[in-house]
């Protein structure tokens, strides 16, 4: 067999074994690695690279080599899923830095991580103030997350206690002028629906290169022609605003009429709506 | 336009508002969703038959308008 050829299908082959054996591996991103994972990766590629290039190597002891490298971290990540004692010790512990606002010294001097090493990773979360800071911890990757303390939270739907809608994934039901069937089917739509909003908005769907609708059916779409104007959908803040109207005229009804059986009417059913309108809020917006 | 025909847009307002609920109410996949849609749907149905009763009596009130 001649060098080139040689080299040539030890590559194919060794490209395709190592592909696989990475794959398995699982999908974790390069900045989540242990310094071990990173290191492993590493001799997995060592090998790969010596096997192809140096010929008098045999094949197959790279092959066992790269096994090797593969099955013991794999099964170490597998027991460590299972028991979380090895899991402390294959993937480390994370440790408490700052605990009720008060930075621990002594963690902070095991870890090996300076007060400029803590105050930038402070800053990078966007706190310059040590004292806003309630609970931080140093996870086994070397990254410091915090807790800020309660006032110094982003201010929340729940702290204002507002009622919203739970918002459901829109489906990608065009792409690129096409009906995908898949996501319509998945918010229990069909394709005549599609024609039938696409209809109304007055556009074809080859012009169209990307529409969304959410779970309560409302379309919204992008058009190859930047120049056309889509009105955006109106149904729910129309209804919304529709019902709010008619509860401030029964409202003016009440005010206007002498007769005390009617003023009586329309004043329960403007607070009947005011109920309806309350329910219905959230999900109008 | 008298108080009759303005009771009567507002009654066949709220008949429409009804039919929008409960359109939403069959499109939405939201369970929760669902349910406020239909609630808020029988509230407005209880005033529809209100406005219903009224718009016959002010029928009869203001019969000269007819």
């Amino acid at each position: 067999m001649p060098d080139w050829l040689n080299i040539f299908l030890r590559s194919v082959a060794l490209f395709f074994l190592l592909f696989f054996l990475i794959k398995l591996l699982g999908k974790k991103h390069l900045s989540q690695l242990s310094l071990f994972d990173y290191i492993n990766g590493v001799v997995l590629g060592g090998i790969v690279a010596i096997v192809v290039a140096h010929q008098d190597v045999n094949f197959w002891h790279g092959v066992i080599a790269l096994s090797v490298w593969f099955i013991f971290p794999f099964t170490i990540d597998y027991i460590a899923l299972k028991s979380k004692k090895v899991r402390n010790f294959v993937h480390g512990k994370s440790t408490v830095i700052i605990q009720d606002g008060k930075i621990m010294e002594d963690n902070l001097k095991k870890e090996s991580v300076s007060t400029d090493d803590l105050l930038e990773q402070l800053r990078e979360k966007n706190i310059f103030r040590v004292a806003d800071v309630e609970f931080a911890l140093l996870e086994p990757t070397g990254k410091i997350n915090v807790l800020p303390k309660t006032e110094n939270q982003p201010l929340t739907a729940k702290a204002l206690n507002i009622k919203l809608a739970p918002e459901k994934e829109p489906q990608t039901v065009i792409m690129d002028g096409k009906m995908q069937l898949e996501p319509l089917a998945n918010l229990n739509l069909n394709p005549a629906w599609l024609e039938t909003e696409l209809a109304k908005l007055n556009v074809t769907i080859e012009n169209v290169f990307l529409a969304q609708a959410d779970n309560d059916g409302q379309l919204t779409v992008d058009l190859y022609d930047d120049k056309l104007s889509i009105p955006s959908p109106t149904e729910k803040p129309l209804l919304l605003a529709t019902l709010k109207k008619t509860q401030a005229d029964l409202e003016l009804y009440a005010l206007e009429t002498e007769n005390e059986h009617s003023k009586q009417l329309y004043k329960t059913n403007a607070k009947r709506l005011g109920e309806a309108i309350h329910l219905v809020e959230p999900y109008l917006k | 336009m008298t108080v009759g025909s303005n009771v009567k847009g507002s009654y066949f307002t709220v008949k429409s508002a009804e039919a929008g609920l409960e359109q939403l109410a069959i499109k939405t996949s939201s369970e929760e969703a669902k349910k406020a849609f239909y609630d808020a749907q029988y509230l407005l149905s209880n005033v529809r038959e209100d406005l219903k009763k009224q718009v016959q009596f002010l029928a009869r009130e203001e019969a000269q308008y007819k």
